[in-house]
This record gives C-alpha cells, structure tokens and sequence, in this order.
C-alpha cells in the first residue's frame, strides 16, 4: 500500500430503487489527504453515493474501493462516518455512548472512555458526560455524535451534511475540527448545499445533477477555468445592454454589477455592446467565479435553488445597480 | 472481529441489568412474593406457639383426651373441663369479663359431623382455625376407628396415589412434580417472551433512531444482531439464576426455619417433595437458552423488517402464535404425557422449551426423548440465526414499506 491509493475510489457506480435511478455512472476518486466536497441539489444522490462508500447501499452496477483494499475490512476502524439522519441511543449516558461506539471500531475501553472525557471538555459538553443522552439539547446530541464520528482517529472521514442544523459558533467549531484532521493527514469527504462552506474548506469538489456527476476536481482549477464567465462591471448612464442576449444573470455589487455569462458567451461582445450604447464604463473585470455561480452555470437555476442557493444570487435578468 | 460483539454484548447487558425494572423484576419480586407466602405461614406458627390458653369442655365423655393431647400439640394451653349443665354460661360470662378469651364445646354433634364450638372474645386466624378443626376432625376419627390400625393423619392428608406402569423406568412421578412442570414451563413461556420481545424492541429502536447506520458502518449486521441477542440473553440468564439461587437458599435453609419456628404447621417432606431437582433445574436452564436464542432469532428478524411499534405489533403475531400454541397444549400435555399424539409434538423445537420441559419435570420423558430435542432445538438455532441473519442485514437498512414473505424469501436467497 503506498501513499498514492487514492482513499476512495468509485468505478462506474450505479444504484436504482425500483423504476428510480439514484445514481449513475459515478466515477469518483477522492485522493489521500484531500478535503473533497460533494456538492448537489437534494435527491441528486449525494446521500445514495455516500451510503454505497459505506458499504450500507450495495451498488447495483460498478465497484467501491477504500484505500484500494477489501471495504469491509476497512470501514469499521479507519472510517468515521456521519450519516444524514443523526441517531444516538438515547438512554444510555453520554460517556457510555462515546466509549461504546470507539469500542465498537477497535479502541480500547480505557482508552475510549479517556477520549470520550477529552473531547467533552474541547466541546464544553464536560458537565454533561455522565447524563442521559435523551437530557442533551439537539445540537449537543448532534455534537455528541459529531464526537463518536472522529472518537477512534480515522484516517478518512465521511461526513453527510455535517454542519446543517448547527448554530454559526458550532459549524465553526466542527468546521475547525475537520480541518485538524486535514492537517493531521486524514482524508475528508463530505455533502454540503452550503457553497460558502464548501468554497472555505474545499480542495475539491463534485457537482453532481440528477444522479450524474456534472463536474469534478481542484477547485482553483475550476474557477480559472470559468474565469471566462463572470465580469464585474462599474459604469455610468444607460443600462439596458445588460438585458440583451448571452447575459445569465445580474447582480447588483457595490458600485456596480456582477454579470454571469452564458455559456460560451464572449465577454468582449458585452463590453462592446456597452460602449455602443453610450454607457462610460469605469472598470470591466473579469473575476473568478464563485462556486455557486459555476454551479448554477452547469446545473440550471432551478437545481440550485433545490441545492438552497439563495435566490438572490442567481436571479434571472435583472437591471439597475447602476449609479 | 469477537471486539465489538463483546462491546455490544456488554452495552446490551449493562444497559439492561442497571435499570430499576430489572433489579425489581430479579431481585425485589421474588423476595416479595416469598415474603407474601412464607410471612404469614411464619406469624401464624409462631402466634399458635404463645396462644393462651384454651378452655376444653367435653360433653361426650371420650374426646376430651385426645383433643387436649392434639391442641396441645398444635400449640395451646388447654384447661379441660367436665362439662355440667349451667357450665357454658358460667364460662361465657368469665369469658367475658376477660378471666381467659376463648373456650371450645365438643359434643354429641361433634362426634357425627366434626362440628365443635368455640366461643371466643376474637375470630381466630384462619390458618389456626384449620389447626382446630383439624384436630377436632383427627380426634373423632381416631375415636370412631379406635382398634384399627388406620393412620388417621395420612388419610386426612388426602392419601397418596403410587403411580407405577407396568414396562416403564418412571414410576413414581407424583402429582407434586407435575406441578413443577406446570409452573416451570409457563415460567419458561414467560421469559422466553419477554426476552425474545426485547431484542424485537431494541433492533426496532436502533432502526427507528438510525443508529443502526452508525453501527453497521462498524460492522457486520450479523455481529450486531449476535452480541444483541447474547446480550439480552444473558440478562434473561441472570435473572434466572438469581431466581434459582434465591429459591435454593429458600428451600434449603429459609423454608426449614419458619417450618421449624411453627409446631405442626407444614411438614418439610411435603415441601422438598415438590421442589425439583438439580436435573430438572439444569434442563429448565438448557430450555430456557435454546428456546430463547430460536424466538430472539425470529423476533429480531421482525424487529428488523418493521419501522414503527405499531407495525411490529402486526408483523410479530406468527412467531407470537408458535410460542402461544405449546402453553395451550400444556394442559393436556401435562394429563397425558405418555400419549403419542403430544409425545410427537413436544420434540417440535417451537414447542419443546415448553412442552418437553413439562413432560421432563412430571418424570413422563425418557432420556433419548430429551437427547431428541436439545439436538432439535440446536439445529433450530442454527437454521433460525441463518435466515433470520440474512433478514437483518437488509431489513435494518431498510426504510419504507414493510416487505412481503415473498420478497423476504428474495432477501433470505440473495443476501
């Protein structure tokens, strides 16, 4: 086994409920050390995708691998998972929970209980170790579970929408955990709809659409490849070039507007088109875009407002925002 | 891999073992039941022992002797008297006015019937009424049946019916332990059900909470279904042993104490004669672990298919009905454990832990009969855990509709 294994590989991964397809065609490698995000509207398959990596779906068609070894030999100690739907045992104590489920995935009980203790006091969950897990808030249960995910140290994480339902100050705190594991050589792939998380923690990302993988790989890769399709624009007088054809989307930016090409639009053809309509423009940039606005550009808005991509950013035809 | 069955073996167990319904159940209910029979059989003797003491007038001129002799026996001082016209008066007024509390008339009535007079200033307890009467009745027989050599006492204990059939080893299998068997197999029944019913409980609730994804992302289903089915199992078995411990101190040194404490109460052969023996014990035990491990098998295998409670209630009602049918024939069973027909349907694994355990405990089984259905009940847990292994592992990732016995046997085949 050498470094170069990728931590997960999917091969031509397929999963149908029925007449439903949930996934097909799913290629995916998630390389060792990397923070993989795994991006899409609900019921695009992320959760199916993620299932099939634990082992819980088997794959109608294609193959999993984890670490390039047996999966099953694999998940129950290098693996931490976070599923979507969060379940804990509510009648046992909290301690108890946590040193049951590093038990469970080959940690000593001693030393189980020690880390269930250490990880309370990190949490500030330490006054609540020997309660019930039932007297525990939502969002220190979710905390609780969050902490039986990582308990035995795993080298790859897998995490379903693990910040959704949390306060700010909590998504920061498990989002700072994460990235300890990061630096500690682990392995992270996780499901958001929150682009702003993602575009924070995110080496890589996976667009995927109606149960197929519009876009994969390095996020700064993607966005210079997209560089084309968005221009900041400050200008004064007339406006209504804005509105004509290869033009996605406008939004009002300090000073002026964001515009979102079409695809395979060229941006030159709007700059002229403002200049021939009298409007002076002061300042014509092409930025990177955001990962929402390329998400948006291969997905369509619809998906992305399902992905909850608020509605603002990726309005249609809009005009003003000049001053 | 045996490191997290052990985790949760130990998490179903102590999760079990520390609850108040437990200690309760174990510990604090048999003590109580035993406190609520023994208590007064205990008080009971005692008082007879410091009852004061007793005015005998005997107007027939032959009991007075042998019933001062018995009451005494039974523990009252007794202060004989001839009996004079006027003297009951007499003695009703001293009664009254506290000089002593009670004072017993016999006379010719007693001699026909058995009936005696007892005047007193209180009703006696009923276990000392039965005292008194009894003595009454053992004198006026013995009277009636003086010169012969009839042992009043047996006869009055209900005789004794000395069973042998003719070609058979058992004979002898008195009533007393076929009131074992009765009261073994509806406890067996009992705790097999209870116990089966909370692994169906517990895999329904991982189910419902969703950590079940959790776990089985650990390990294999079958593991967990494993250490939850030892788990609860050796919670049942602790709880029987405990029973069975209690019970031998109580018989051993509990039962002949009060016995002892009392002076013709309860005779202690009486007692030792309907408890079972050390085999018996040792087979209740085997029941109870093979006809556990077969329902918690197929209760779990329900549990697993099911989403809520109120659609397990439906889905357990054919694995309930082959735990209920054998309780049903136990009656019959129990009246005629030679008949082929209940012969036969003892050694079907289902029925066994009930039904074979009663013939076992009334001494109506014959050692390759008993060899018979432990070997049956083994290959059943095998054969259960096998198709109730392949279920689990689908049912308990399984949300949605409930499956059909069709697809079930698709799940059994393909898994």
């Amino acid at each position: 086994m050498n470094d170069s294994t990728p931590a997960i590989r999917l091969e031509g991964v397929t999963k149908r409920f029925g007449a439903h397809t949930a996934v097909e065609g799913f290629d995916l490698t998630v390389p060792r050390g990397s923070i993989y995000g795994l991006l899409g509207p609900n019921g695009s398959g992320k959760t199916t995708s993620i299932r099939m990596v634990m082992g819980i779906l088997r794959p109608d068609e294609g193959r999993v691998h984890l670490f390039d070894e047996d999966p099953d030999g694999v998940r129950g100690r290098r693996v931490g998972y976070l599923p979507e739907e969060r379940g804990v045992y509510q009648k046992m104590s909290v301690v108890d929970l946590l040193t049951f489920l590093a038990e469970i995935r080959g940690v000593r009980r001693d030393e189980g209980r020690r880390r269930a203790r250490s990880w309370l006091d990190r949490m500030g969950l330490d006054a609540w170790g020997a309660k019930k897990v039932q007297d525990l808030s939502k969002g220190m249960q979710q905390k609780v579970q969050f902490i039986g995910t990582v308990i035995h140290e795993p080298e790859l994480l897998v995490l379903d929408e693990p910040f959704s339902g949390l306060d700010p100050i909590n998504q920061d705190v498990l989002e700072e955990i994460v990235r300890e594991f990061h630096r500690k050589g682990a392995t992270i792939l996780f499901s958001t709809h929150l682009m702003d998380q993602a575009e924070r923690m995110c080496e890589r990302v996976c667009l995927i659409s109606r149960s197929r993988k519009v876009l994969d790989g390095d996020l700064r890769e993607l966005k210079a490849a997209e560089r084309k399709g968005v221009v900041e624009i400050e200008f004064d007088g007339v406006d209504g070039w804005l509105a004509g054809d290869g033009v996605a989307a406008v939004d009002p930016i300090e000073g002026g507007v964001r515009v979102r090409l079409a695809e395979g639009v060229d941006h030159q053809k709007l700059l002229r088109r403002a200049v021939d309509s009298g409007a002076t423009v002061y300042r014509f940039d092409l930025v990177e875009p955001r990962l929402h606005e390329i998400f948006v550009r291969h997905v369509g808005v619809e998906a992305a407002e399902g992905a909850g991509v608020p509605r603002g950013y990726a309005s249609t035809l809009t005009t003003g925002g000049a001053a | 891999m045996m490191n997290n069955v052990r985790a949760v073996v130990r998490r179903e167990y102590l999760q079990r073992v520390r609850s108040k319904w437990f200690i309760f159940a174990t510990v604090v209910a048999p003590l109580l039941m035993m406190g609520m029979v023994l208590l007064p059989i205990y008080f009971a003797n005692r008082n007879a022992g410091a009852e004061q003491r007793l005015v005998l007038v005997d107007a027939t001129g032959v009991l007075g002797e042998g019933l001062e002799f018995r009451l005494e026996d039974a523990g009252y001082e007794v202060e004989p008297r001839v009996w004079r016209s006027g003297l009951v008066e007499e003695l009703l007024r001293d009664t009254l006015s506290g000089s002593f509390r009670s004072f017993m008339v016999v006379d010719e009535e007693t001699l026909a019937s058995g009936r005696a007079l007892l005047y007193a200033t209180s009703r006696p307890s009923v276990i000392r009424g039965v005292a008194l009467r009894q003595a009454v009745v053992q004198t006026v027989l013995e009277h009636e049946l003086e010169g012969r050599s009839a042992d009043v006492g047996a006869l009055l204990r209900g005789g004794d019916l000395d069973v042998r059939v003719p070609g058979r080893s058992d004979a002898g299998s008195r009533e007393a332990s076929f009131m074992a068997g009765f009261v073994g197999a509806f406890i067996l029944y009992m705790v097999i059900l209870l116990y089966a019913v909370a692994v169906m409980r517990s895999t329904l609730e991982e189910k419902t909470s969703r950590i079940a994804e959790v776990i089985v992302s650990a390990m294999p289903p079958w593991h967990l279904m494993l250490g939850k089915i030892l788990g609860v199992g050796a919670v049942g078995l602790t709880q029987l042993l405990v029973w069975v411990v209690v019970g031998v101190l109580v018989s051993s040194a509990g039962l002949p104490a009060v016995v002892a404490a009392g002076s013709d109460g309860v005779s202690l052969e009486a007692i030792s004669a309907a408890l079972p023996s050390m085999q018996v014990v040792a087979f209740f035990l085997a029941c109870f672990l093979l006809g556990y491990f077969i329902f918690a098998g197929l209760y779990a295998a329900v549990g697993a298919i099911c989403n809520s409670d109120e659609e397990a209630q439906h889905a357990q009602l054919p694995v309930t009905i082959l735990i209920i049918v054998p309780m049903i024939l136990l009656g019959p069973t129990i009246e005629n454990p030679h008949e082929p027909l209940f012969q036969a349907l003892s050694l079907v694994p289902f029925f066994s832990p009930v039904l074979m355990f009663a013939r076992v405990a009334g001494g109506a089984a014959v050692w390759w009969e008993i060899a018979l259905s432990v070997c049956l009940m083994a290959v059943t847990v095998v054969a259960v855990a096998w198709v109730a292994g392949r279920i689990y592992r689908v049912g308990m990732l399984m949300s949605g509709k409930r499956p059909t016995l069709p697809e079930l046997w698709r799940w059994v085949r393909e898994a």
